[in-house]
């Protein structure tokens, strides 16, 4: 261990990740921290790397080069067991839950009680999820934990998936374009729950192309372009402006944007 | 906890009362009092319980077409009534043969496909592999008694099943097309191994294994037995398992299940195995009974148990299906199948009725996948 590292700084820290298809470089040397408890957006436009980063970062898949630290602690293979170890989860998009499975068994999937047999608690599994239902998040329309998840709204799935994570102490959660599918109400509703992550301890990283929205919510903010990082700022020092000119134009139109000449 | 959540719907000052699914901030407390509680709304009587379960049985198809196989064996057992002679249903004979011999063996084998299709896998290749187990079985139970040969049925089910399944998932291929091709190769296979003549079981069938696997006890035969006993184990498995949770989620959404670290293909190495076994074992049953195995000859079973699965209200898309409407789609077919040849209906009228079957389950699961979406 390096004495220089303060462990209570940082949750997560990638130092130099650069990821390759073939001679595709997709990412390049990509360096940034997690806080404690902080909520970081992670912006930019289809095609920056988004994607990827996100799949490094909870293990699905490998980098090419790069450090991963967690807690202070270097971390050498990084794969999906490692980082369910960690605690952290990512809520992809349209693809968090199970449709044809009922709410309990999404909520326990992988993570089921069992006898020593192996054989599911199937009636406290349905007990605890219902419990999870009534404290974790209060969600409306929902009658009973034994619903299936397909006869949902994306709303209700989202936080079906993200009272999952908050029930199994997961202490960092990566939410993949989670406002994407839900209505004005529901992405309220959603952005909301974040706030109330950061509260409980829960740091998380919110991939959005929706600037508002990151901006209402974030504590600091991570632009990507081409696979590079071009901005890397906090709430109090930026502008929903400045993050358009990032995200639309790359680190030129930063300069742009902070020398005040017009587009 | 609680106190920091409540719905919008309550809030005293909010006016959106008709939003549905909402997630709020924190809120004054003293209105926590009014959300209604999920927990406060299980059902609690006896009857209230059961609706509950049938609703969540119906959400997986097999209640629909369990009440249309009890409406079917009701016809026909009063048209037999009205008309023993003409039309002899009920006779113990046609029991024992039909509900004991054939439809234990597409039941097993529908359980294996079923299972394997809610993994989002199929396996064409059924009836090849069929010929090549029954081959090994009875050869090897010639050789070295029927003992070795059980091990040597179930376990070239399962060895096939793997090598099918393993290149399913390193290749990427579509099953269909790898195991439609692997069912040539298995065909070719038993013919290479036992020749075009059949395959004889003699010497090695004594009493103990036709009283094991094809023994007539009046009103039931061992094969009943045997698919209660595969569909009793198959059920604990599938619907009570932590390996059958992962492989309706794995089958539902192969990413979801990704991203909470279930393997995907081990999950689907798994089930090709499962249903290896339920083939090998069918095969032994068949090979028992009939004595003999022509390679080649058992093709007809591959689509029939797709057919089962699917009569039962297996999702042809993977993630939806259940054991109970396995065996039930097999008893549906055989039946209706059973009871065309009493009606002494001419042969490609039992082709057309179990092609129409098909075709209407398929088309009555679709609109169930609409209705839960």
């Amino acid at each position: 261990m390096t004495t220089a590292t303060k462990t209570d700084d940082y949750l997560l820290r990638v130092e130099g990740i650069t990821k390759k298809y073939g001679a595709n470089t997709v990412l390049d040397k990509v360096s940034f921290d997690i806080g404690k408890s902080e909520v970081v957006g992670l912006l930019g436009d289809n095609g920056a790397g988004k994607s990827t980063l996100v799949k490094i970062m909870s293990g699905v898949v490998p980098m090419t080069s790069g450090k991963y630290s967690w807690d202070g602690k270097l971390q050498e293979h990084v794969n999906r067991e490692v980082t369910e170890e960690l605690g952290i989860e990512t809520i992809f998009q349209d693809s968090a839950l199970v449709p044809q499975m009922s709410i309990s068994r999404n909520i326990f999937m992988g993570r089921e009680i069992t006898n020593r047999f192996g054989l599911m608690k199937v009636k406290k599994m349905d007990e605890i999820a219902t419990r999870i239902l009534d404290t974790v998040v209060t969600i409306e329309g929902i009658k009973s934990s034994k619903q299936l998840v397909a006869s949902l709204s994306g709303g209700q799935a989202q936080a079906v998936a993200i009272a999952r994570a908050v029930h199994f102490k997961r202490s960092l959660l990566i939410l993949d374009e989670p406002t994407s599918a839900l209505a004005v109400r529901a992405t309220e509703a959603l952005l909301n729950y974040l706030r109330q992550l950061k509260s409980e301890g829960v740091s998380s990283v919110l991939v959005t192309h929706n600037l508002h929205h990151a901006f209402e919510v974030c504590d600091r903010h991570i632009v990507m372009n081409h696979g590079e990082k071009i901005l890397d700022v906090r709430r109090e020092d930026t502008s929903v402006e400045e993050l358009t000119a990032a995200v639309v134009e790359g680190a030129e139109g930063v300069r742009r944007f902070r020398e005040g000449r017009p587009l | 906890m609680t106190s920091h959540y409540m719905k919008v719907k309550d809030m005293p000052d909010s006016n959106l009362g008709e939003e549905r699914h909402v997630m709020t901030a924190p809120a004054p407390t003293e209105a926590v009092a009014k959300v209604r509680r999920l927990s406060d709304n299980q059902p609690t009587t006896f009857t209230a319980r059961i609706k509950d379960n049938l609703q969540y049985i119906r959400g997986r198809g097999s209640l629909e077409i369990s009440v249309i196989l009890i409406l079917v064996i009701l016809g026909f057992a009063i048209a037999s009534l009205a008309n023993p002679s003409g039309f002899p249903f009920l006779s113990p004979n046609n029991l024992s043969g039909v509900i004991s011999q054939n439809i234990p063996v597409l039941a097993i084998l529908g359980i294996g496909t079923g299972i394997l299709m809610i993994a989002g896998e199929f396996d064409l290749s059924l009836g090849a592999a069929i010929g090549f187990t029954a081959i090994a079985f009875i050869r090897i139970s010639e050789a070295f008694g029927w003992g070795w040969g059980l091990i040597a049925g179930v376990g070239s089910g399962i060895v096939i099943a793997l090598i099918n399944g393993l290149i399913v998932i390193i290749t990427k291929i579509p099953s269909f097309i790898a195991t439609l091709g692997m069912g040539f190769f298995w065909t070719g296979a038993s013919i290479f191994v036992n020749g075009t003549s059949p395959a004889l079981l003699r010497k090695s069938k004594d009493d103990v294994l036709v009283a094991l696997f094809a023994g007539d006890y009046g009103l039931f035969r061992s094969q009943f037995v045997w698919m209660i006993i595969v569909g009793i184990l198959a059920w604990f498995f599938l619907h009570r398992h932590k390996l059958g949770n992962h492989i309706f989620a794995v089958g539902g959404n192969a990413n979801a299940a990704k991203a909470i670290s279930i393997n995907p293909n081990k999950v689907k190495l798994m089930s090709f195995a499962i249903f290896g076994a339920c083939v090998g074992f069918a095969a032994i049953l068949i090979s028992v009974r009939t004595s003999a195995m022509q390679p080649g000859s058992t093709a007809d079973y591959t689509l029939i148990a797709v057919a089962a699965a699917v009569v039962g209200g297996t999702s042809l898309l993977g993630g939806r299906g259940a054991i109970i409407g396995m065996i039930v789609g097999a008893a549906l077919i055989r039946i209706i199948e059973n009871g065309l040849i009493l009606a002494k209906a001419p042969g490609f009228y039992i082709q057309l009725f179990v092609g129409l079957i098909i075709v209407v389950a398929a088309i009555f699961n679709k609109l169930m996948e609409g209705k839960a979406s």
